[in-house]
């Protein structure tokens, strides 16, 4: 165990691209760096630089492929504007579970798929799922929706595809930043918003001040974080600093998992208790939006060969694991009637 | 010691007045002065379309119950690019803040080697290193087609990064004006212009 | 001390140094990160310092850093707020508005400046940008208070003061992300900005009282108007005629964002959109001043965004010599007791807002030392309370108020550095009596928290 000592040791900066406070979201990326420091007993050192520290989360990308920093954490949703294909790795709208959406990149080929839809685009980077959390909800909302007509000049904040959808249907859609939403809800300059799951919502107290916390979250049934790395960095890595990077970042999106699912339920709980009603989003309602959403996909599909073939990838993998996934799992209300 | 005014005249110079002091013009930097003022003045109508903008999205939002992903984006990409060419035309305009506790009591001399020096080890380097990261930056954006992260927002968002490179080329040209107006009072090249009458 | 002491303070060193030469302070901010960038880079590649400071995520993420002040559309909000001011001004309005509500106040002393702190206070309801509501103010009120012989220092202070309560009242940017950074249900976005309410108006208040009593002590700080009239019911109708075309505006501006007919950043416009239409209904609106008035608002506009540009590599060179370390270790190494250890932290964060600007203070030290303070058994909400009047402070405070800066790019020539540093020192003092009572009565921040949403 003597040899690898000669590796140079990897001294890596990794800006984020979310609080690493926020559970599940960011806690991962601190989860990495402690336990890489610790597994490598120094050799392996991250630093992390909390959002808008030293890079900025919109251009975490950009600075990690220019080898500005050598690393860092990420929604790589952010970047769809430079690879269109990105949203497929980072939330996609009626798509995968959590864990079938892991099963997908470990075993279906999606780890590999995105290595090269980033190389497609010119970007000399090395990208590794690095946690995974559950659906977020489908937003708050200052009234209840009853029929598709609701979302008809609803003025809602909502990013990525799902906005496009909403926007399809007729609603008034905006990207306000998140500092400025809570205030907006109150003032009814929104009608809803949403945002991610209640673990992280409460930070924002939208409780405070709407009373409907729709679900499910249809437009973001997984959202997955990578740890993204320059490959000139990565390439220069030994192989067990390599297998322990990967070894740890599959580790870290068992924790992020874990920690959204052992929070959420308290706090939604908690929420009601407050008076906030969380109710379903009626099942006809739920059709048509799949409906939309799909036709949104499909004309990303049509702009982008790399969309089409890693949505074409998920879409047959949906479709073979929806027998096992109909049937194997209890119902989440069983025993619920007395 | 404050002047009585006809309350019903604005005050001069568009509520603030010049603050500053005068150096010298000379041929080169007459001629970059001119040319950054008047393209300042132009981007400074884009205030003014923002503002449409702005009215139009809130009462489209009203009237219309319309999206606004797009016009939110219009908002910025027209403001950011009116404030990053600002950047020059205010180096023009000497209205870049000072702290003037000593600098008042300095000669005019003085004040022209403070500005020189200023430029020379501080502004210039700094510009310099600016267009070393922002060129590359426009670069690889308008090779990727980069558009709006928001599927309903904009296309070409590299235009806008175009801003960067040109804001902080036109703030060296600026700079070189300025530096050429101290060089005219210091040592007297290059040759002064007869009649200054830059502002 | 390590080297990264060292370089930390050097740089803040030559900041202060080079920044009384009076060269602009936005380049002197950006100059001396490139200074210390290569003094940096020669300690790393010559004499193998053992720090993580490279040229790439330092001077290298320029591109990066500044992209993200255009990528902002809350920022849309200064240029707008700033063509409102000076559209006002130039319109003639402004200071219709200003003389008339005097005329209201009749005998009492100091009128324009209580005026100035009204004004302020309703528009820090629609704005938490500093820059925006400092230079609105100042364009509003320094050249009517000059023109009635006030004295420059009060004058001066208190529309800087006042401007800087925007951040504190919410809505507010800084409590914002305040709110994000310490990323808890025990403190979220309402529990802070309704725990800042009551301070915020407090400092109003104190201001306001200072004012007239300093109009009482010192009459000749803030003279009476000379001309002015007995309040009769003509008097008072010319006031509301004169009155209300602004005040409506105002109102429209707040009223949009009450109502929620917009966001803040689209009230800006709205209130720029309502100015042009004050100055056109006034006859003032002429090719001329629309085109001084914009011309203006780029150039005091590309002011603030320069000092940004500076403050943002400033920043990012600081934190790649280990900044953030060097101040961490220093508040976490601190042997005392729990109410110690506050009044430290707090000391801490006064005075490094004497040289960095909110953001940074908010990203460095608000993380750090949130779970301690906790884990002490304070009251989150009243702690990050007790910390934003500290950042609002630090706007006012010498060398590096940004405030202070903001006024000087919009003050009558007449108006010196000195004039603003002696003019904002009272209210330094009053904004440290307002902590001190927040300190001893928490209920200032916690009462209304408490009452609401249950
Ligand atoms: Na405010
Ligand atoms: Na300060």
């Amino acid at each position: 165990a003597m040899d690898h000592a000669a590796a140079d040791p990897i001294r890596w900066k990794m800006p984020i691209a979310f609080a690493s406070k926020l559970p599940g979201l960011g806690s991962p990326s601190q989860y990495v760096a402690k336990q890489l420091d610790a597994a490598s007993g120094g050799d392996v050192q991250v630093r992390v630089f909390e959002p808008g520290k030293l890079v900025p989360p919109f251009d975490i990308l950009q600075a990690v492929s220019d080898g500005k920093v050598a690393a860092g954490y990420t929604w790589i949703g952010y970047d769809q504007g430079k690879v269109p294909a990105v949203p497929l790795f980072a939330a996609v709208p009626f798509g995968l579970k959590p864990w079938a959406f892991a099963s997908w990149y470990y075993w279906g080929g999606g780890h590999d798929m995105l290595q090269e839809v980033y190389a497609n685009k010119g970007f000399n980077v090395y990208a590794r799922l690095c946690g995974v959390i559950g659906p977020e909800t489908a937003g708050w909302y200052s009234e209840p929706i009853t029929s598709l007509e609701d979302y008809k000049g609803m003025k809602i904040r909502f990013a990525g595809l799902g906005g496009k959808v909403l926007e399809k249907l007729g609603a008034s859609v905006t990207m306000m930043p998140g500092g400025e939403l809570y205030q907006a809800l109150q003032t009814g300059t929104i009608d809803a918003t949403e945002f991610s799951m209640p673990a992280i919502d409460q930070i924002l107290g939208f409780n405070d001040v709407v009373k409907y916390n729709l679900f499910p979250g249809w437009h973001q049934p997984f959202t997955a974080q990578y740890m993204l790395i320059n490959k000139d960095e990565w390439n220069a890595a030994t192989d067990q600093q390599k297998a322990l990077i990967e070894t740890t970042c599959t580790a870290a999106t068992m924790m992020g998992l874990t920690e959204g699912e052992y929070k959420n339920g308290t706090v939604l709980q908690n929420f009601q208790e407050k008076g906030v009603q969380a109710d379903q989003i009626p099942r006809d309602i739920l059709v048509k939006l799949q409906e939309v959403t799909r036709e949104v996909l499909q004309e990303e599909a049509e702009k982008d060969a790399d969309f089409k073939r890693v949505y074409e990838s998920q879409r047959e993998f949906q479709e073979a694991y929806k027998v096992w996934d109909k049937r194997a799992y209890l119902p989440a209300d069983l025993g619920e009637e007395q | 010691m404050s002047e009585q005014q006809d309350p019903s005249t604005p005050p001069p110079h568009g509520g603030v007045p010049a603050h500053h002091t005068e150096f010298p013009s000379n041929p080169i930097s007459g001629a970059i002065d001119t040319v950054i003022d008047r393209v300042g003045f132009l981007f400074s109508w884009l205030w003014v379309v923002v503002v449409g903008v702005i009215l139009y999205a809130v009462i489209g939002r009203y009237a219309f119950g319309q999206g606004s992903v797009m016009l939110e984006e219009i908002e910025w990409h027209l403001a950011g690019a009116a404030w990053l060419i600002g950047l020059s035309y205010t180096l023009v305009s000497d209205d870049h803040v000072r702290v003037d506790v000593l600098h008042e009591h300095f000669s005019l001399r003085t004040q022209a080697w403070v500005e020189m020096l200023g430029l020379l080890l501080l502004l210039i380097p700094f510009l310099i290193i600016a267009q070393d990261s922002m060129i590359p930056y426009f670069w690889s954006s308008f090779l990727q087609g980069e558009e709006s992260q928001a599927p309903a927002g904009l296309p070409a968002r590299w235009a806008l990064k175009f801003f960067l490179p040109l804001a902080f080329g036109l703030l060296l040209l600026a700079a070189l004006s300025r530096l050429l107006k101290c060089t005219t009072l210091l040592f007297g090249w290059p040759r002064p212009r007869r009649q200054d009458n830059t502002r | 001390m390590g080297l990264e002491e060292y370089f930390v303070i050097g740089m803040f060193a030559t900041f202060g140094v080079l920044l009384f030469t009076g060269f602009p302070v936005a380049w002197v901010l950006a100059g001396t990160s490139v200074i210390w960038t290569a003094v940096g880079l020669i300690a790393v590649d010559y004499f193998g310092a053992d720090l993580w400071f490279d040229y790439g995520s330092s001077l290298g993420l320029l591109a990066e850093r500044i992209w993200s002040l255009v990528d902002n559309i809350t920022l849309v909000a200064l240029p707008m707020f700033i063509f409102m001011g000076i559209m006002l001004d130039q319109s003639g309005v402004a200071e219709r508005l200003m003389t008339n509500m005097v005329k209201l106040f009749g005998a009492v002393r100091g009128g324009f400046a209580v005026t100035v702190i009204v004004i302020g206070v309703l528009l820090a309801a629609t704005t938490g940008i500093i820059g925006a509501s400092v230079v609105l103010l100042g364009m509003l009120s320094l050249p009517v208070m000059m023109k009635h012989n006030y004295s420059k220092a009060l004058a001066v202070g208190t529309s800087c003061a006042t401007g800087t309560l925007g951040i504190l009242i919410p809505p507010s940017i800084m409590l914002v992300l305040m709110a994000d950074r310490l990323a808890t249900p025990d403190a979220s976005v309402g529990d802070l900005f309704l725990g800042a309410l009551f301070p915020g108006l407090m400092l109003g208040a104190m201001y306001v009282a200072y004012v007239l009593g300093l109009a009482f002590l010192s009459p000749r700080s803030a003279p009476l108007p000379e001309d002015l009239p007995k309040i009769t019911p003509e008097v008072i109708w010319n006031v509301i005629k004169a009155v209300v075309p602004t005040a409506a505006l105002i109102l429209a501006v707040l009223g949009s964002i009450f109502f929620g007919f917009a966001t803040p950043t689209e009230a800006s416009g709205v209130g720029a959109a309502g100015a042009m239409l004050l100055a056109a209904m006034n006859r003032r609106l002429t090719f001329k001043v629309l085109k001084d008035s914009l011309k203006q608002t780029t150039r005091t506009t590309a002011f603030i965004f320069a000092i940004f540009v500076g403050a943002t590599a400033f920043a990012v060179v600081l934190r790649g010599l280990g900044g953030d370390r060097v101040i961490e270790d220093a508040l976490l190494g601190l042997p005392l007791e729990p109410t110690g250890i506050l009044m430290v932290i707090l000391l801490v964060v006064f005075l490094l807002g004497f040289f960095l600007d909110w953001v940074e203070i908010t990203l460095i030290i608000l993380p750090l030392v949130a779970p301690v303070v906790q884990s002490l058994g304070f009251d989150l909400v009243w702690f990050t309370i007790l910390f934003a009047v500290c950042l609002q402070t630090s706007f006012l405070t010498p060398p590096v108020g940004f405030a202070l800066f903001y006024i000087k790019g919009v003050a009558p020539p007449e108006i010196k550095v000195t004039d603003i540093y002696k003019g904002v020192v009272p209210f330094i003092i009053l904004q440290l009596i307002g902590l001190a009572l927040v300190f001893s009565f928490p209920g200032i921040v916690t009462w209304l928290p408490s009452v609401s949403f249950q």
